[in-house]
């Protein structure tokens, strides 16, 4: 419960303005909790006097919580490659892996996955605990999820990370309900606890608008997911030293419940905004769909791909492959231009790795322009075409 | 068939922004929505009810101003709906969640098909329909863009994958989540406002479900808040200064090693 003390209330109020659910309200002086209360706590920090504590009972906690040791990655392997993601969370894994002073374990699924292995240990693996089977070659969310929970029983890692991928976020909500685990999704930051050594995971929450710090305390292993381009891989390195770990599953966990009939390569992955250097992007600013008729020609002046912000997704002005952000890609290009994009932080989540971003917004309060290294505030309609004659002129000098 | 509909009252995220002077967040207008995601998984409901008949359940675990919304859902042709509400269901992580759902449902009783939206927009964690569906002890299909056919006993579905789709074929009972893709959710009939005006919504709280208090709301949630905090800039705000042709010169000066 959050309390509010009557004797050192001032009702000033800046609790309500801090509140993410719009849960409180000043009545007679005095802050009042509503029933919309998330105990997320945000109030309890802004306050002043002191005067709003949150009374809350701990889980209990797992009483073999010590015996958990070491941190593992889901690898994800699918149609005879591996996901880059997987790399690039042995790059984390490795760091939290010597900051507790444990062993990193790559956890890999899939068939005939041969060399995979070596590259996994290459990248920083020191140990690759290697499910390969036929079962594991279409994705089918029991059997990834049974044979993946059945492994982290087996090894119990402490911190356990998976790509948020279509396939990490759909079977892994699944593994931690059956380790009775918790688990963060889309952590843009991971980082160790010094005095405990708990994981801290960070990740754009309500609405996107403000970074939350989750920790699970209770409860081992802890989970968290990391989308792709968030974390950097380290460079291969072929002296590395590891150990693989062939496992047979019982055969009962390889069952599915569902038939994969045909598994159809699509348009998503033509678009592929995640490898293009250059990304122009395109947001609600542009005001109609035909708007991305001059977003596409900058893009083509610029040899760029064409992305969009999650508002003209949902519109329907262009289709989802091309989102950036927390529900749709995170990105890295060299080069990332905001058209009538405001940047909302579950956009500048998705790009703000990028090298250089320009953003084009008529509200010059705009949020986009928090990012941006180059601002030009103004009509996209009236800058673009003379960036592009610009751009073309330059070009021919 | 029966079907149950798992929908969220969320804020409107187009309306939440930061205060870009005092960096809290702007909430003057926010208006609560269903989760838009959850409409779909409504209208999918309703069409498959349409053509098989049966009964759709709308559900909601949420404070009680989220009946509004369950009447929205009436409006738009569920049948029934149940609000689980309880003060102590407050500050739910998805683990909780998934429990304190999963106990609604057998209380509610034997169903077909449970659909959900793929995620909420507050949250965007997507974690807690397969959750829901691994504590139930069902399967599951995530991001699901179409039913391609569906009959008495199962359907075929096309999931939503990383590089295209999937065609995934499960009998009942399951637990599918949706994405835009799948419908174009109706406007409510205005004989189906003046049902939503005058049904009866049920509200279950943690007794009537026969939670564990230790495993509903914050002190039942393994993950836990610790610090909120306004995203941090990247630098300094640096807008070009000038004519609009002179800052596109400077502008095109500093892209000069993209071109």
């Amino acid at each position: 419960m959050l309390k509010v003390s009557e004797e050192l209330c001032i009702g000033c109020g800046i609790c309500a303005d801090n509140c993410p659910f719009s849960a409180i309200s000043i009545e007679d002086g005095l802050a009042v909790v509503g029933a919309s209360c998330n105990l997320c706590g945000a109030c309890v920090e802004s306050c002043d006097v002191g005067a709003l504590t949150l009374d809350v009972r701990g889980r209990k906690a797992q009483e073999d919580l010590a015996e958990w040791s070491g941190v593992s990655v889901f690898c994800e392997y699918r149609r005879g490659e591996l996901a880059s993601v997987s790399l690039e969370l042995l790059g984390i894994g490795r760091k939290l892996a010597d900051e507790r002073g444990v062993k990193l374990s790559a956890i890999l699924l899939g068939f005939e996955t041969h060399e995979t292995a070596s590259l996994l240990i290459g990248h920083g693996a020191d140990v690759v605990i290697l499910v390969d089977h036929e079962a594991l070659e279409k994705f089918r969310d029991d059997c990834y999820s049974a044979v993946f929970t059945y492994l982290v029983q087996q090894y119990r890692p402490e911190i356990v990370l998976a790509g948020a991928t279509a396939i990490g976020r759909s079977f892994i909500p699944a593994v931690a309900t059956a380790l009775n685990t918790g688990l963060t999704a889309d952590c843009t930051k991971l980082e160790i606890r010094d005095q405990d050594g708990v994981l801290l995971q960070t990740r754009p929450a309500f609405g996107g608008n403000i970074m939350a710090t989750i920790v699970c305390e209770s409860s081992r292993p802890q989970m968290a997911t990391v989308r792709s381009k968030v974390m950097k891989a380290l460079d291969f390195n072929a002296e590395r030293k590891g150990e693989v770990i062939a496992v047979k599953p019982p055969a009962d966990l390889l069952e599915s419940r569902v038939r994969v009939f045909d598994s159809v390569v699509g348009e998503a992955t033509k678009v592929n905004i995640q490898d293009a250097d250059i990304l122009v992007s395109g947001g609600r600013g542009l005001e109609t769909a035909k708007g991305f008729e001059l977003i596409r020609k900058l893009a083509d002046t610029l040899g760029a791909k064409v992305s969009a912000s999650r508002a003209v997704v949902d519109a329907g002005w262009i289709p989802y492959p091309h989102q950036v952000g927390q529900t749709g890609k995170t990105v890295a290009p060299k080069l990332y231009i905001a058209c009538g994009i405001s940047g909302a932080v579950q956009h500048v989540a998705g790009m703000q790795s990028a090298e250089t971003i320009v953003a084009i917004n008529r509200d010059e309060h705009a949020t986009i322009f928090n990012v941006a290294d180059y601002g030009l505030v103004g009509d996209l309609y009236e800058i673009i075409p003379k960036l592009i004659a610009k751009i073309e002129e330059r070009r021919s000098l | 068939m029966k079907i149950i509909v798992c929908i969220k009252q969320v804020p409107d995220a187009k309306d939440v922004r930061l205060d870009p002077i005092t960096n809290t967040l702007a909430r003057d207008g926010v208006q609560s929505i269903m989760n838009p995601y959850d409409e779909y998984a409504l209208e999918e409901a309703v069409r498959l009810k349409e053509k098989f008949g049966g009964e759709v359940i709308v559900i909601s675990m949420g404070p009680p101003q989220a009946e509004e919304m369950l009447r929205q859902a009436i409006s738009c042709g569920a049948d029934n709906a149940v609000l689980i509400s309880d003060r102590s269901f407050a500050g739910a992580d998805t683990w909780a969640t998934a429990y304190t759902l999963e106990h609604a449902i057998k209380k509610i009783g034997n169903f077909d098909l449970i659909l959900c939206g793929k995620q909420a927009i507050d949250g965007d964690t997507a974690q807690v329909g397969p959750g829901l569906a691994t504590r139930l002890g069902i399967p599951y299909m995530t991001c699901v863009q179409k039913i391609r056919e569906a009959t008495e006993k199962g359907l075929v579905a096309e999931r939503m994958m990383d590089d295209g789709f999937d065609v995934v074929a499960v009998d009942y009972p399951v637990l599918l989540s949706v994405v835009k893709d799948i419908n174009e959710p109706r406007v409510p009939s205005i004989k189906g406002k003046m049902r939503a005006k005058k049904a009866e919504i049920v509200t279950f709280n943690a007794q009537t479900i026969e939670a564990d208090p230790a495993c509903i709301g914050l002190p039942g949630s393994p993950t836990k808040v610790v610090n909120v905090f306004p995203p941090s800039a990247r630098g300094e705000r640096s807008l070009l200064t000038g004519t609009l042709d002179e800052q596109i010169d400077q502008l095109v000066e500093k892209l000069l090693p993209y071109l």
